[in-house]
């Protein structure tokens, strides 16, 4: 399925996708869990204590200082595109990235 | 895909004047490239992790205008040359120990920002390196303009636009012409790192500045018309493929799809034509031997070779579709999805969504499948899942269950599936039980996985796939099973004092008086009969031969068309050939099933869980549970149609007792560790 992209959506179609119900959107969210969907924002830091798998992370482009987007949340999954790639990482990665 | 392949890094290259490496990030199309440069088919897939071991080939003379041999390498895709998983260090080892003539750098033009990054420390090796600018017919679709002039120049190497899925004009031939001319010459690296130091906080601060490198260039070559973070129909079409709800319910259809078109529409169809052509070559045979040749050579070729064989290759047609059908779900990129839609169940048995990527392709066959977890960062999780992919029914699985479905069940389509679906059962019980038994069942593990493009698979591909395989089983039918069968048949055919036996005194052969004991334990599963053992022990060196010995001892043909079985039987009664009740067999099939695999498997397990503890561990639980299984099945089974329990219920129940018992005792001492791991960190 080749798909082309197509307008860009506008504001007030933006769902709020988020199953979580204890927490509600804000202008300032404090990781990516609590980002509005397809808005930019900057990476403040990366909370793990993995090391490995911070550097892993940092290849892929996702580190303090760069630009991050949440797509959509699936499956628990979330979608970001970070270096005009799409990953889906699990709530408990997607908890580590502050914003 | 060949089953005796190294699994350890082979760096025994022939004595060639040119190595080419293929190097870049993961699903930027390096396989594809290789593939069109060689003309093999390696294996190809559209997510990240394909390739998991190197390849070599030689350059097609059409592409290369050099008279020397040039051998490309195509080598497992790596985000950097710091490894973060072990395929990902194939990739980096390689270069820098091998130090090939020529680096090959596929960058994905679709994503140039992320790829330049591995292609900057690529230019540090002092090793040429020349950029193949992969997937540009996509970048182009995106309205993404790259001045590929510039880049060149930025870079200090050669940038050729390449597509390699295309067959002709697709800057293959530019690319080695550029090899050529590159080849010993020394390109000025554009950014130099301090890799030197070992201290953290200099690599990270040289990393970001590497970073930030590729981004000033990326500013002045590349004008993007979609910004990366709208909204696109790919995003769109995930929605609802990876949707909460949905998608277990999409990947369960897409899944029976698969078997239902391989196994019980379109296989059979194909395979009765088939059946028809092999029972010809036997009445031929049979007619060209007459009365001149011995009983003995004769029943050795008619009934051993080609009845043997010939139930075997029946089943290729099933086998085939089902290839080709797994081609095109690898190739679409709905494989990654299937990662995010499982993630959240894995979770709960202490796996991630990447372990049913293994199990997935398991259904073709369990050694790639069981190689696939090599993508697996997590020890447990991957040793686990290598444990667990083979209860997976696989492609040389499906003769059985089909002969079984066929015989016992009126070709009821539920029987395939029911496999499946117990497979994916045990899978889930079974890691439940490991995450216990190693007293990590609070252990937390992250979850990252890239989302590929969606793309229209290739039927091309798909074809080509789908025959490599076909050529695979019928050389497998040719030489393993051929040999197992005529072993099998002169087995039985003659006793320890080599006399051949007389009519009505098989029990008196070689092949009986090896398998009784055997069939002496499995009494308490319902099958007690040394035939059905002796096909059982063949099934470990390769699954089909389950089919094909069985053809041999009950001297059967044709399994496909069972109204000839009803006329040897001399009535409709099918089942009274093998003396066995309906819950018998089924108890059998899932013997079979959920036993170890076959030998070649279980060398890929070995491969991968790299720890003799856990491998014999992995033997026992897979024996254990196709036991466990059979045992139940039977018993309950029985009960339920007779009212009585099966022969020796109590001589199963022991060992079933102990076996739960010794398991549970197992998860407790797990538990208590993972207590004592709780109460350290606290």
């Amino acid at each position: 399925m080749m798909l082309c992209t197509t307008a860009n959506i506008t504001e007030s179609r933006e769902v709020n996708l988020n199953f979580d119900k204890n927490k509600t959107l804000t202008d300032s969210p404090s990781n990516l869990t609590e980002a509005k969907i397809s808005k930019e924002y900057i990476i403040k830091d990366i909370i793990a204590d993995d090391q490995d798998l911070k550097d892993f992370l940092f290849t892929l482009g996702c580190y303090k200082g760069e630009t991050i987007a949440l797509i959509s949340i699936l499956a628990e999954n979330y979608v970001i595109t970070v270096k005009d790639a799409r990953y889906s990482i699990d709530s408990d990665l997607a908890r580590a990235i502050r914003l | 895909m060949s089953i005796k392949r190294s699994m350890s890094p082979r760096w025994a290259m022939k004595e060639s004047r040119m190595n080419i490496a293929l190097t870049g990030n993961p699903n930027s199309g390096k396989t594809t490239l290789f593939n069109a440069l060689t003309g093999k088919n390696e294996h190809v897939g559209n997510w990240a992790g394909v390739t998991i071991d190197q390849k070599e080939g030689k350059v097609k003379k059409s592409i290369s205008k050099s008279t020397d041999e040039l051998t490309v390498i195509d080598l497992p895709g790596a985000y950097s040359m710091s490894p973060f998983t072990s395929e990902e260090s194939i990739t980096s080892d390689f270069v820098l120990q091998k130090k090939p003539d020529v680096i090959i750098n596929i960058v994905d033009s679709t994503n140039l920002s992320r790829s330049l990054f591995f292609t900057s420390q690529l230019l540090e090796l002092k090793i040429p390196v020349v950029i193949a600018l992969n997937k540009s017919d996509l970048s182009k679709k995106k309205g993404t303009v790259i001045d590929v002039p510039l880049l060149s120049r930025l870079l200090s190497s050669p940038v050729i636009e390449t597509t390699s899925t295309k067959a002709n004009d697709n800057g293959l031939e530019e690319l080695v012409s550029n090899a050529l001319t590159v080849l010993g010459s020394t390109q000025a690296a554009p950014f130099k790192g301090m890799s030197e130091s070992n201290n953290r906080q200099s690599v990270e601060a040289d990393n970001k500045a590497r970073y930030n490198f590729v981004k000033e260039i990326i500013k002045k070559v590349e004008i993007r018309n979609t910004k990366s973070h709208t909204q696109t129909n790919q995003d769109r079409v995930d929605r609802i493929i990876a949707n909460k709800w949905l998608g277990i319910p999409i990947f369960a259809a897409v899944m029976w799809g698969v078997f239902s078109i391989s196994q019980t529409l379109l296989g059979p169809l194909l395979a009765d034509i088939l059946v028809g052509w092999i029972d010809g070559l036997y009445g031929l045979i049979e007619g060209l031997m007459g009365n001149e040749v011995s009983p003995f050579l004769k029943s050795l070729f008619l009934d051993g070779i080609i009845g043997g064989v010939g139930a075997v290759l029946g089943f290729l047609p099933l086998i085939m579709i089902l290839f080709f059908l797994l081609a095109l779900l690898e190739d679409c990129g709905y494989m990654a999805r299937v990662a995010v839609v499982m993630d959240r169940f894995f979770k709960h048995v202490g796996l991630s969504g990447k372990s049913i990527i293994p199990m997935v392709i398991g259904t073709g066959c369990a050694i790639p499948g069981i190689m696939a977890t090599r993508t697996i960062k997590n020890e447990r999780q991957r040793r686990t899942t290598a444990m667990l992919t083979p209860f997976m029914p696989c492609g040389a699985k499906l003769p059985v269950i089909a002969l079984f479905a066929g015989v016992f069940f009126n070709d009821a389509a539920w029987v395939g599936t029911t496999m499946y679906f117990m497979g994916i059962g045990i899978i889930i019980l079974g890691a439940m039980i490991i995450v216990r038994i190693t007293g990590e069942k609070n252990a937390r593990s992250y979850f990252i996985m890239e989302l590929p493009e969606y793309r229209v698979p290739s039927l091309k591909r798909a074809t080509v796939s789908m025959f490599a395989r076909a050529k695979a089983f019928i050389i497998k039918a040719g030489t393993i099973i051929l040999l197992c069968n005529a072993v099998v048949q002169i087995m039985q055919t003659f006793n320890w004092q080599f006399q051949m036996i007389p009519e009505g005194a098989a029990s008196t052969s070689i092949l009986a008086s090896i398998s009784s004991p055997f069939a002496f334990l499995l009494i308490p599963l319902g099958f007690g009969a040394w035939q059905l053992a002796a096909a059982a022990i063949t099934g470990f060196i390769a699954k089909e031969n389950v089919v094909g010995t069985l053809a041999v001892v009950y001297s059967i043909t044709n399994f496909i068309d069972t109204e000839e079985l009803a006329l040897i039987s001399g009535s409709a009664d099918i089942a009274g050939i093998m003396g066995l009740t309906s819950v018998a067999a089924l108890s059998y099939l899932l013997f079979n099933l959920f036993t170890p695999p076959c030998f070649a498997a279980i060398g890929a397990m070995n491969a991968e869980m790299e720890d003799n503890k856990w491998l014999w561990s992995g033997i026992g639980f897979q024996f254990g549970m196709g036991y466990v299984v059979a045992f139940l099945t039977y018993q309950i089974g029985t009960l339920l149609t007779t009212g009585s329990f099966g022969l020796g219920f109590i001589y199963g129940l022991i060992p079933t007792v102990l076996l739960i018992g010794y398991l549970i005792f197992l998860m407790r001492r797990g538990d208590q560790k993972a207590e004592l791991k709780l109460k350290k960190s606290a």
